[in-house]
């Protein structure tokens, strides 16, 4: 398969084209989501100096959304902040478990937000996002290819930093060891989704957008044993639904709802 | 609520020091407070240097600082203004001296201008 | 930034110092040199440096609060982003400035933990325009307009403070207000260029903004409070300037900005007198601006109760990973 370099290219196979647009959707609503549950905790992390460091991640997360948006836009799809801002749950391709609330309350009304959650899925989905972005940097869209290498570059602070959490938190007393083992377990349940490619999974390793999923899935799952030194011994599941194939929980609705508050009071505006 | 002394604990106090570049001295840039080196190490760069370039970054903990006390501080950083002989200050007069053998004087700029030598 | 109120968190020392150490101390500040965490200090000096700074410190931790309303809600991935490093930054302050105070605090025994639990038992006050409402987007503006503004106007005035430490923090601090400053006018002034509707809600914060921006520099004088410090803090070469002169150098710099937007200020007495030289102005409520700082303000309560649950709910967090627990 020789390399698409344009979009104007990858616009002339309808195929090719949808394929591609299903996988940047992915890694777009994924970071998009991950980064507003990272901006919820803004101000309640447990101390202030891992407040000041987790923004900066959230902040990375979200530019790297904006990446991936910028992508689609330059493929017809919409501008990136109306792809943002203006589609509904029922669009979306982010995974179900990554619009989990953060615990109990909102992030202005009794913030009961578990710190163990945060530690998990952080650590699990930037395990995964560094698997999907090498995998990306080898894509035959080269525009996507060289963003997966752009963000690959300040991706390792992120994944060192929840590295550093999950083993430090792990190995530390009873109850940390039991929060985390229990986050985990649930985690398992439910972020099969995340590890899936979707309804195009097959045309987009056809394409070679990015590879096959089952690879994707076992790298990971390398990559999360050697940091945990054990794997929760229960099959992978997606207890939650399948956010591939756009279902999704209320908790997307209510992340929604607050991201795009003021853009669609009025959508004309500039802001 | 917690326990205070279990927490108090936590907040151990690193001093944290980084390297803009290959050329730059290693500088002192501010504090914080973490459980262990690897934390404090993991937190300082997006502390203290978001905005700017860094090569490296170390911390250490306050503890293992000896530095000066407020009384030395004090008693050993004054010195008489008697050091000229230390200086290229103490040599000024040999300029006058070259321009009289129409020489020019090796000072600092002309000496450190001399990283690359004619090739032969 | 912030003034000093009278809310007694650390005993006074009674003890009568050495005259000579006194006078010593004095010579050097006087002299323009600068005191660092482990010099002899007069109490007085101690005492009103914990008080200023743990105040300064908590008040932007407890500023990062009304302004994150706004984080998720910014109308665009750029504001987005702008807004959340903007908020990150406020805390990064805060980190800062507790680091300074939590020094000065070393000799009583007291940590970072002792000044959360001061906060939230209403010991350790902070400011009172944290105590306010945000109820649209053009909130996140004025806030990042006005109410930095007015914070750069007290910070600035205090780049050449005696007690090192503060006068570093400071240094760093104000550097990042200018990106600050910047970010609240780019949002005021889509705002003001923008739709009827924009320009509307951009008035309307700024009118209920106003009297809290007012309060924001403190009372005048002792007389009207009962309970302002200015003196001390101007004595020991802290701050150079008083309340009223800080209040006049924020309305001589943002007020003819706001005219020149189209917005007007709630107050038809507000202008600038040739004669004396000086913005004559209505009074704010000082009853109110002293129920503000007693954490009785409209949103006092709701912010330390997320302070609260915060600093509670993670407690085993910390628990977890202080040294001696996790060599157990």
């Amino acid at each position: 398969m020789n390399l698409v370099e344009t979009p104007a290219e990858a616009q002339k196979n309808q195929s090719y084209y949808n394929a591609l647009v299903e996988l940047l959707y992915q890694f777009a609503d994924d970071d998009f989501i991950v980064s507003f549950r990272g901006s919820e905790w803004l101000g309640l992390a447990p101390h202030i100096e891992e407040d000041v460091a987790f923004s900066s991640i959230t902040q990375n997360t979200m530019g790297h959304a904006f990446l991936f948006y910028q992508l689609l836009e330059d493929l017809g799809e919409g501008s990136a902040d109306s792809l943002a801002h203006d589609r509904s749950a029922s669009e979306r391709r982010n995974a179900v478990y990554f619009e989990k609330v953060n615990g109990k309350g909102t992030y202005v009304e009794e913030p009961y937000y578990d710190w163990a959650l945060t530690v998990v899925r952080q650590f699990l989905y930037e395990t995964f996002k560094k698997v999907k972005l090498q995998a990306a940097s080898r894509s035959s869209y080269e525009p996507l290819a060289h963003t997966a290498q752009k963000i690959l570059m300040e991706q390792p602070y992120h994944l060192a930093h929840w590295k550093m959490w999950i083993t430090q938190l792990h190995g530390a007393t009873e109850e940390a060891r039991m929060r985390i083992h229990s986050r985990l377990e649930e985690a398992w349940r439910e972020i099969l989704d995340a590890l899936e490619l979707g309804p195009l999974a097959e045309e987009m390793e056809r394409q070679k957008l990015i590879k096959k999923e089952k690879d994707l899935q076992e790298e990971w799952q390398q990559s999360v044993e050697e940091t945990l030194g054990f794997l929760p011994n229960i099959p992978l599941g997606k207890n939650l639904g399948n956010g591939r194939a756009k279902q999704h929980t209320k908790d997307l609705e209510q992340a929604l709802a607050t991201l795009t508050e003021v853009y669609v009071s009025d959508r004309e505006a500039v802001w | 609520m917690a326990d205070k002394k279990t927490e108090a604990n936590f907040y151990k106090k690193y001093e944290v020091f980084s390297k803009k570049n290959e050329k730059s001295p290693i500088q002192h840039q501010f504090s914080l407070l973490a459980p262990n080196a690897e934390m404090a190490l993991n937190l300082a760069q997006e502390n203290f240097m978001r905005r700017e370039n860094v090569i490296d970054v170390w911390v250490v903990p306050r503890e293992e600082i000896r530095g000066l006390t407020s009384e030395e501080r004090k008693q050993w950083t004054k010195r008489l203004d008697n050091k000229d002989y230390r200086t290229t200050k103490g040599y000024g007069y040999l300029r006058k001296k070259w321009r009289e053998k129409e020489q020019g004087m090796l000072d600092e700029k002309e000496i450190l201008s001399w990283k690359e030598v004619k090739k032969k | 930034m912030y003034n000093l109120v009278e809310h007694g968190i650390y005993s006074e020392n009674e003890q009568k110092e050495d005259p000579e150490k006194y006078e010593e101390f004095m010579a050097r500040i006087e002299a323009g040199e600068k005191i660092e965490a482990d010099d002899w200090m007069p109490d007085e000096y101690r005492q009103t440096l914990i008080k200023l700074i743990s105040m300064h410190g908590i008040s932007e931790i407890m500023g990062a609060l009304p302004e994150k309303e706004w984080v998720p809600k910014a109308p665009t991935l750029k504001r987005k982003l702008g807004i959340m490093a903007k908020v990150q930054d406020e805390m990064g302050h805060g980190q800062l400035l507790l680091r300074v105070a939590e020094d000065l605090m070393a000799p009583y025994g007291k940590d970072r933990g002792d000044l959360m639990r001061d906060l939230l038992e209403g010991k350790l006050k902070f400011h009172n325009v944290f105590h306010m409402p945000t109820k649209t987007w053009a909130d996140a503006g004025v806030i990042g307009w006005l109410v930095d503004g007015a914070a750069i106007i007290s910070q600035t005035n205090m780049l050449d403070a005696s007690y090192g430490p503060y006068q570093r923090a400071l240094q760093r601090i104000c550097a990042e207000e200018v990106f600050h400053a910047q970010h609240g006018e780019a949002i005021v002034m889509a705002l003001a260029e923008g739709t009827k509707e924009q320009r509307a809600m951009l008035q309307d914060a700024v009118n209920r903004w106003w009297s809290a921006l007012l309060m924001f520099f403190g009372p005048a004088s002792a007389s009207t409070t009962g309970s302002s410090k200015q003196e001390v803090t101007t004595k020991y070469r802290i701050r150079k300037s008083s309340n009223e002169e800080l209040r006049q150098a924020f309305l001589d710099k943002y007020l003819p900005r706001v005219f020149a937007l189209g917005l007007t200020v709630p107050d038809e007495t507000a202008h600038y007198d040739e004669d004396k030289q000086k913005w004559i102005y209505k009074q704010p409520d000082w009853t109110e601006f002293k129920k503000i700082i007693s954490n009785n303000g409209p949103r006092s309560k709701e912010r330390l109760r997320l302070r609260e649950i915060a600093y509670e709910n993670n407690s085993w967090v910390r628990e977890a990973l202080a040294p001696t627990a996790a060599m157990s």
